[in-house]
C-alpha cells in the first residue's frame, strides 16, 4: 500500500483540541517534538537492548544470555519495538510509512508502545521472579526495562484522541454511596476522561487502490497471518507464548486503532470471493506448512470445535436462543456415526455406512432430537429453552451411560463407550493412512483436518446463506424484538424451531467426524462444563468471546479458547474459572465480542448513544427506549 | 412568587426519536393545570419524565424549589409529587387496601395512614366495600378510583393524573370528573392530562395544547374552551 | 425399604430441599425475570461456608452448638455472593438484551464452582460434612434420619416465615408490587433496586439453609453439587409456576416425590423393567419437566406465562 490521499492532519502543537465527542490531548505535557523524539529514542533503546544479554544463566526459557543476537522473549520485544517505531514514524508523517496509520491518530502508537512495554516488563519481571531476584539480570535487561518505559512515556506525551472532559457539575449516580466522597468522584471522572476514543476516526477508502494491489495485499496479509499463527504454535515455552500473546493482542489493537484493520475489512468486503478463496487456500496450506501430526491434530480439533461453535451461533447469535446443551447434539451425531461405523463394539457391528450416509444419519438423528426438545419449549419464553437444553445436555450423558445392558437396554456400552471405530475411507482414500502429495506427506490427522475443513466450509456456507435469506432475516427480527416480529407476520415458533433444528443438525454433522477422529465415543465429554473441550460451556464461551452472529467470531473464539490452554498448560486447572470470569467480563464490557456484528453492536450499546454529550446513565435511570409499555 | 412546578425547555427522547421537543410550563400551588392533545403528542412522556421514570435529554424541572432532573423516581414521590399513571396500573394481585397502603409506602405515621385510607373510602365508597378484594377484579372505573386514591395516599403537593377517564363509560367518566372537581375544591394542586378536552378545559385554571412534542397553545381553561382552533380539533366541532 | 410410605417420605425430604432452593429462583425471576443460573452454586457455597465454620470450631464443641453457627456462616457466604452478583454482575445489564444476563449467570456459575474447586482446601473430592446424632427413627413403617428431620423442619420454618414476611410486612408488600409492576412501584416510592437486593438475599439465605441440610443429609459436600441441585430446583420452580413462592415449594415436593416413586416403581411397569432405579431418576425428572411444559406451561400455581421475547 502506498500513501493514500489524506486530508492533511493538523499537527501544530500538542495542545488540547475538542471536536464533537472527543478531544485530542497528551497525558504528559511535553512539546510535540520532544514527545516524538522521546518515543523514537525509546524504540531505538529497546531495539538495541534485544541485542544484549538479559540474564547470566540459561535457566530461563529461550536462552537470553547471548549478546549480539536476540532470542526467545527478546524477539517479542524486538518485534514490538520495531513495529512501534515504524508506525510512529509513519504517524509523524514520514513519507512511505504513513499508510501504517491511515487515521492519523497517535493512539495506535500508544497501544503498540504498551504492547512493547507489556512484553518487555513481563520478561524482565519473569526473569527476576523465576531465578530469584534482580541480581539475575544483566545490564541488557535493565536497558530493555528502561527503553520500553521511555518508549511508553514518549507515546503518552503525544497528542492522543480521548473522551471529552467531564462537565464540572457532573453527577455520578452509578457510584451509589461513594458519590459523597469527593476523591472517589474525582478519580472516577479522571478515569472517564482518560479513556481513549478513536472509533469515530475516519480512514481513507482502501477500495480506491488498484484492484491487483488490493488482491496482493489480501494474499500478503493472509500469508502473514498463517506465519504468525505457526510462529505462535511453535513457541516451546509458556513464558514465550505469553509474551507472544501480549504483543499479538495489544499490537493488533494498536494497528486497528490506527485504522489498518478497518481498511483491510474494506478490502475483503470489496473482494469477497477472492478473499474467501485465499482464506480457504491458506487453511488448506496449514497442514502443508509444517509436517507435524501434533499440529494437524490441533488444527483438526480447532476446526471441530469451531464448526460446532458456528452451528451454535445460528441458535444463539442469529436467533437469540440460549442453548446450553448444544454439545449433546454433537454427541447424538457422534454416537449415531459410531453405531453405523462397523465398530465391533457397536450393536450393529455388521453395518458399515459409507461416510455420506453416516453423516446424513448423524445429522438426521440430531435434528430429530432438536425438534423433540425444541417443540415443547420454543413456544414459551426464551429462558425456558435455556434450562430445558441444560437438562437435555445432562440427561443425554446419563442415558448413554445407562444404556449398557445393566442399568438399561444395551445400546451404547455405557461408560466404556464404542471403541475401535474404523478410520473413514472416502472414494478409496483411507484417512487413517499416511499419503504423499508431491514432496509433502499427509498423516492421519492432516487427512482429518482437510475433511473437517470441507465440513467447516459447508457450515460456513449454510450459515451465511441462511443469514442472508428470508429465514435469516426472520431470525434476526425475532432476536431483536419478538413481539414486533410476530406482529409483522413472522411465525415465531416455526422460525425458531427451524433455527434450533438446523443448529442441532450441524452439530450432528460435526459429531460424525468427531467420532472417527477420536476412534471412540464415550459419554463423559458430553457435559455442560468440563476440563476438555468441546463442552457446552466451552462452545458458548467461544461464541460469546468471538462475537455473536458473525461467521469468523466463533471460529476465532474456539481457536483461542482451545489453543491458549494447550500452550499455557499451567493454566489448565484454572481454565474453567477463567471461562466463567471471561463470560462475565465480556458481557459487561464488550458484549459484542472480539469481532463485532455491526447490527448487534448497535443493539448492545443503544443506551449509550442517545443524546449528544450524554454519557451512559446511572442505575436508576432507565433509558427511555426500554422503559416504555 | 415562584410556581410549585416549573418545566423549562424539557426534551425527552426514545432512542433517537424525540417525543418531547422542548416544552415549558408551570403549575402554581392550588391550581388545576391541564395538558390536552391528540394521541402521541407526548403528554404521557412528559408526566413520566416529571416523575422520574424517564430521563430527559435536556431542559430543567424544578419542583418545590428543587431540581428534579437527575433524582431517581422513587425519591421524587417523597418530595410531594404523585403520579397516577395512564392505564391505571393498579397492582392486580394485591387487595384494594394493600394498594392504598402502597400509596403511603413512604409514610411512617400509622394512624395518619389509617385515617387517609378511610378518607379514600369516603371519597370512593365502593373501594371501602371491597377492601379485601384483589384489585384486578375491579371494573375499569373502580380501578381508576383506586389509582387516584392510591396517588392521594402520599399526601402529595402536586397530583398528576394521566387520562383518568380513558376507556370509561360516560357515567363513570362523570363520576371521575366530579371527583377531580371535589379535589380541586379541597385545594389539591393537579396536573391533569386528558383526552376529554371539554371536561378538562372547563375545570382547568391553566391549559396547554400539545402537538407532536411541543406546546402549541396556552391559556386559561376558559380561553381555550372558546378558542376556534381548539374547538375544531379537540372538541369535535366544525 | 420399598414401601410406599417410605418412598413418599423420601420424596418429601428430597422435595423440601428442592423447594428451598427453588424459592431463590422463583423470587428473583418474579421480580427481574432473570433465571439466576448461578443459584445452584450459591447453594453449594452456602454448604461450604457452613463447613468452613465447622472446621474452625473447637472439636470438643457439640454439633448442636455448632449448627447455629454453621447456619450463620453459610448464610453470610451465600447472601454475600448472591447480593454481590446482583450488584456487580446483573444490575449493570438490566437494560441489555435478554441474553446478556443469562450468559453472565452461566459465567458466574462456572466461576463459583471452579473457585471452590481450586481454592477451598482439598475440595476436589467430596468433603466430609458433620452428621446429626440420633436416628434413624422408626415412625410406623418409615425410617427417618435426623438430617431429614432437620431438613423438613427448616423447610417448614422458612416457608412460614417467608409467607408472613411477604404478606404482612411493608417490604413484603413492596416486593409484591415490584414483581407485578416495577415502574408503578417506583411511583409509590419503592426503591426497586433495594427490593431486588432483598429478593437475592432471601434466595441466598434459603439456599444456604438448603446447603447445610444437604450436608447433614448426605454426609458430604462436593464442589459440583450445585449443578444438579440447581437444575432440579429450577425444574421445581417451573413445575410450581415460576414467580410463585408457594408454587416453588409445591413444585419441589411434587418433583421429589415423583423422583422417589419413579426410582422405586417404574421398573414394575410392564415394558419398563430396565428403566428403574436411581440411574434413571434424572431422566424421569426431565421427562416430567417436558410434560409439564407441554400441558401446563404456567406451572401448577402459576398464572399464564406470556410468550415474551
Ligand atoms: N416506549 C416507547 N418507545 C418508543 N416510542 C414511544 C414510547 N412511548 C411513546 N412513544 C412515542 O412517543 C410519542 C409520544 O407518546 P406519548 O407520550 O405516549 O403521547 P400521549 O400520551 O400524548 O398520547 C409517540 O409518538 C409515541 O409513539
Ligand atoms: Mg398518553
Amino acid at each position: 500500500m502506498t500513501d493514500l490521499p489524506i486530508a492533511a492532519a493538523e499537527e501544530a502543537v500538542a495542545a488540547t483540541a475538542t471536536h464533537g465527542n472527543r478531544r485530542t490531548a497528551p497525558f504528559i505535557p511535553l512539546p510535540l517534538t520532544a514527545a516524538r523524539a522521546t518515543t523514537l529514542a525509546g524504540a531505538v533503546i529497546t531495539i538495541a537492548s534485544t541485542f544484549m544479554s538479559w540474564t547470566y544463566t540459561t535457566d530461563f526459557p529461550g536462552d537470553l544470555t547471548v549478546s549480539g543476537y536476540p532470542g526467545g522473549l527478546q524477539i517479542m520485544t524486538l518485534i514490538g519495538a520495531i513495529l512501534t517505531g515504524v508506525v510512529a514514524l509513519g504517524t509523524f508523517g514520514l513519507t512511505g510509512l504513513r499508510w501504517l496509520t491511515p487515521s492519523r491518530t497517535n493512539n495506535g502508537v500508544l497501544l503498540l508502545a504498551l504492547a512493547t512495554l507489556g512484553t518487555t516488563w513481563y520478561t524482565v519481571i519473569d526473569i527476576a521472579a523465576k531465578l530469584g531476584g534482580l541480581a539475575n539480570l544483566d545490564p541488557g535487561g535493565f536497558v530493555a526495562f528502561i527503553g520500553a518505559l521511555v518508549l511508553f512515556a514518549g507515546a503518552l506525551a503525544l497528542p492522543l484522541d480521548r473522551h471529552p472532559e467531564e462537565p464540572a457539575d457532573a453527577e455520578y449516580y452509578e457510584l451509589g454511596r461513594a458519590e459523597g466522597i469527593s476523591a472517589v468522584v474525582r478519580g472516577y471522572a479522571w478515569l472517564r476522561e482518560a479513556r481513549l476514543h478513536h472509533s469515530e476516526l475516519r480512514v481513507p477508502d482502501a477500495r480506491k487502490l488498484n484492484r491487483w494491489l488490493q488482491r496482493l495485499v489480501i494474499v500478503v496479509v493472509y500469508a502473514l497471518g498463517l506465519k504468525i499463527l505457526t510462529f505462535g504454535l511453535a513457541t516451546d515455552y509458556s513464558d514465550i507464548f505469553i509474551g507472544y500473546l501480549i504483543v499479538l493482542a495489544v499490537g493488533v489493537w494498536g494497528l486497528s486503532a490506527g485504522g489498518l484493520l478497518k481498511q483491510f475489512q474494506q478490502l475483503t468486503q470489496h473482494n469477497k470471493k477472492f478473499s474467501s478463496t485465499v482464506g480457504v487456500l491458506t487453511a488448506i496450506a496449514y497442514p502443508f506448512a509444517q509436517n507435524n501430526e501434533l499440529w494437524a491434530n490441533l488444527g483438526a480439533s480447532v476446526l471441530i470445535v469451531g464448526t460446532v461453535a458456528l452451528g451454535l451461533n445460528i441458535v444463539v447469535g442469529l436467533t437469540g436462543l440460549l442453548d446450553l446443551g448444544y454439545v449433546a447434539f454433537l454427541g447424538v451425531g457422534a454416537y449415531t456415526a459410531a453405531l453405523v461405523s462397523g465398530s465391533p463394539f457397536s450393536i450393529w457391528s455388521g453395518t458399515q455406512f459409507p461416510f455420506w450416509a453416516a453423516a446424513l444419519a448423524g445429522m438426521g438423528a440430531a435434528c430429530v432430537f432438536g425438534v423433540l426438545i425444541g417443540a415443547p419449549t420454543l413456544r414459551l419464553r426464551g429462558d425456558y429453552l435455556a434450562i430445558v437444553t441444560l437438562g437435555f445436555g445432562e440427561i443425554f450423558r446419563i442415558i448413554v451411560r445407562n444404556l449398557d445392558g445393566v442399568s438399561g437396554p444395551k445400546v451404547t456400552n455405557g461408560p466404556n463407550g464404542i471403541a475401535q471405530i474404523p478410520d473413514l475411507s472416502i472414494f478409496g482414500y483411507n484417512l487413517g493412512d499416511t499419503h504423499s502429495v508431491g514432496s509433502f506427506t499427509l498423516g492421519r490427522f492432516a487427512n482429518y483436518y482437510l475433511l473437517m475443513l470441507v465440513i467447516t466450509i459447508i457450515v460456513v456456507l449454510v450459515f451465511t446463506r441462511a443469514a442472508d435469506s428470508r429465514i435469516g432475516r426472520s431470525w434476526i427480527a425475532i432476536r431483536e424484538d419478538e413481539t414486533a416480529a410476530t406482529a409483522m407476520g413472522i411465525n415465531g415458533f416455526r422460525v425458531k424451531l427451524v433455527a434450533f433444528a438446523l443448529g442441532a443438525s450441524l452439530a450432528g454433522l460435526a459429531g460424525t467426524v468427531f467420532a472417527h477422529v477420536t476412534n471412540s465415543v464415550v459419554p463423559d465429554p458430553y457435559v455442560f462444563s468440563g476440563s476438555v473441550p468441546p463442552n457446552s460451556a466451552f462452545l458458548l464461551a467461544a461464541v460469546v468471546l468471538g462475537g455473536m452472529g458473525t461467521v469468523s467470531g466463533p471460529i476465532l473464539g474456539a481457536a483461542l479458547l482451545y489453543v491458549i490452554p494447550q500452550k499455557l498448560s499451567f493454566l489448565s486447572q484454572y481454565e474453567l474459572f477463567a471461562f466463567g470470569i471471561a463470560l462475565i467480563l465480556i458481557m459487561r464490557f464488550r458484549p459484542e465480542g472480539i469481532i463485532p456484528n455491526r447490527r448487534r453492536q448497535l443493539e448492545f450499546h443503544e443506551d449509550e448513544t442517545p443524546a449528544p454529550g450524554n454519557r451512559p446513565m446511572g442505575d436508576d435511570t432507565v433509558p427511555a427506549t426500554t422503559a416504555g409499555a | 412568587m415562584t410556581a410549585l412546578l416549573e418545566v423549562e425547555d424539557l426534551r425527552v427522547a426514545y432512542g433517537k426519536i424525540e417525543a418531547v421537543k422542548g416544552i415549558s410550563f408551570s403549575v402554581e400551588a392550588g391550581q388545576v393545570v391541564t395538558l390536552i392533545g391528540t394521541n402521541g403528542a407526548g403528554k404521557t412522556t412528559t408526566l413520566r419524565t416529571l416523575s422520574g421514570l424517564l430521563k430527559p435529554i435536556g431542559g430543567r424541572v424544578r419542583f418545590d424549589g428543587k431540581v428534579l432532573t437527575r433524582v431517581p423516581a422513587h425519591k421524587i414521590v417523597a418530595l410531594g409529587l404523585a403520579h397516577s399513571p395512564e392505564g391505571r396500573h393498579i397492582f392486580p394481585r394485591l387487595t384494594i387496601e394493600e394498594n392504598l397502603k402502597l400509596g403511603a409506602y413512604l409514610r411512617k405515621d400509622t394512624t395518619g395512614i389509617t385515617k387517609d385510607i378511610n378518607r379514600a373510602y369516603d371519597l370512593f365508597p365502593i373501594l371501602g366495600e371491597r377492601r379485601k378484594q384483589a384489585a384486578g377484579t375491579l371494573s375499569g372505573g373502580e380501578q381508576q378510583m383506586l389509582a387516584m386514591g392510591r396517588a392521594l395516599m402520599s399526601q402529595p403537593k402536586l397530583l398528576m393524573l394521566d387520562e383518568p377517564s380513558m376507556g370509561l363509560s360516560p357515567i363513570m367518566m362523570q363520576k371521575i370528573m366530579a371527583t377531580i372537581v371535589e379535589l380541586k375544591a379541597q385545594g389539591t394542586t393537579i396536573l391533569l392530562v386528558e383526552q376529554n378536552a371539554q371536561a378538562a378545559l372547563s375545570l382547568a385554571d391553566q391549559a396547554h395544547v400539545m402537538e407532536i412534542g411541543t406546546i402549541k397553545l396556552s391559556g386559561t381553561g376558559q380561553d381555550l374552551l372558546h378558542d376556534e382552533g381548539v374547538r375544531k380539533t379537540y372538541l369535535g366541532e366544525d | 425399604m420399598h414401601t410406599l410410605p417410605q418412598q413418599l417420605a423420601n420424596g418429601l425430604f428430597l422435595g423440601s430441599m428442592y423447594g428451598l432452593i427453588a424459592i431463590g429462583y422463583t423470587m428473583v425471576y418474579g421480580i427481574v425475570q432473570l433465571i439466576n443460573f448461578a443459584h445452584g452454586e450459591i447453594f453449594m457455597t452456602g454448604a461450604f461456608g457452613a463447613l468452613a465454620v465447622y472446621t474452625n470450631l473447637p472439636s470438643s464443641m457439640s454439633i448442636w452448638a455448632a449448627l447455629p453457627l454453621m447456619l450463620v456462616g453459610g448464610a453470610i457466604v451465600s447472601v454475600l455472593i448472591a447480593v454481590g452478583a446482583e450488584r456487580f454482575a446483573y444490575r449493570p445489564l438490566r437494560n441489555a438484551p435478554r441474553l446478556a444476563p443469562l450468559i453472565t449467570a452461566i459465567g458466574l456459575s462456572l466461576a463459583l464452582q471452579q473457585a471452590v474447586f481450586n481454592w477451598y482446601p482439598h475440595a476436589t473430592a467430596g468433603k466430609h460434612f458433620p452428621q446429626l446424632p440420633g436416628g434413624p427413627f422408626h415412625i410406623g413403617s418409615v425410617d427417618v434420619q435426623s438430617g431429614d428431620l432437620f431438613l423438613l423442619g427448616a423447610a417448614i420454618v422458612c416457608m412460614i416465615a417467608l409467607g408472613v414476611f411477604v404478606r404482612s410486612s411493608r417490604t413484603g408488600r413492596a416486593m409484591q408490587a415490584t414483581a407485578q409492576d416495577p415502574d408503578t412501584a417506583k411511583l409509590m416510592g419503592v426503591d426497586t433496586n433495594r427490593i431486588i437486593i432483598i429478593a437475592f438475599a432471601i434466595g441466598g439465605l434459603f439456599a444456604a439453609v438448603a446447603g447445610v441440610a444437604y450436608g447433614l443429609k448426605y454426609g458430604q459436600v462436593k464442589y459440583d453439587i450445585g449443578f444438579q441441585a440447581g437444575l432440579k430446583a429450577f425444574t421445581a420452580a417451573v413445575l410450581g409456576g415460576i414467580g410463585n413462592i408457594y408454587g416453588a415449594m409445591l413444585g419441589g415436593l411434587v418433583l421429589g416425590i415423583a423422583e422417589a416413586c419413579a426410582t422405586a416403581y417404574i421398573a414394575n411397569v410392564p415394558g419398563m423393567e430396565q428403566f428403574g432405579g436411581g440411574a434413571w431418576a434424572q431422566v424421569w425428572a426431565f421427562v416430567l419437566l417436558i410434560v409439564v411444559l407441554l400441558v401446563r406451561p404456567q406451572g401448577l400455581l402459576g398464572e399464564r406465562v406470556a410468550d415474551r421475547a
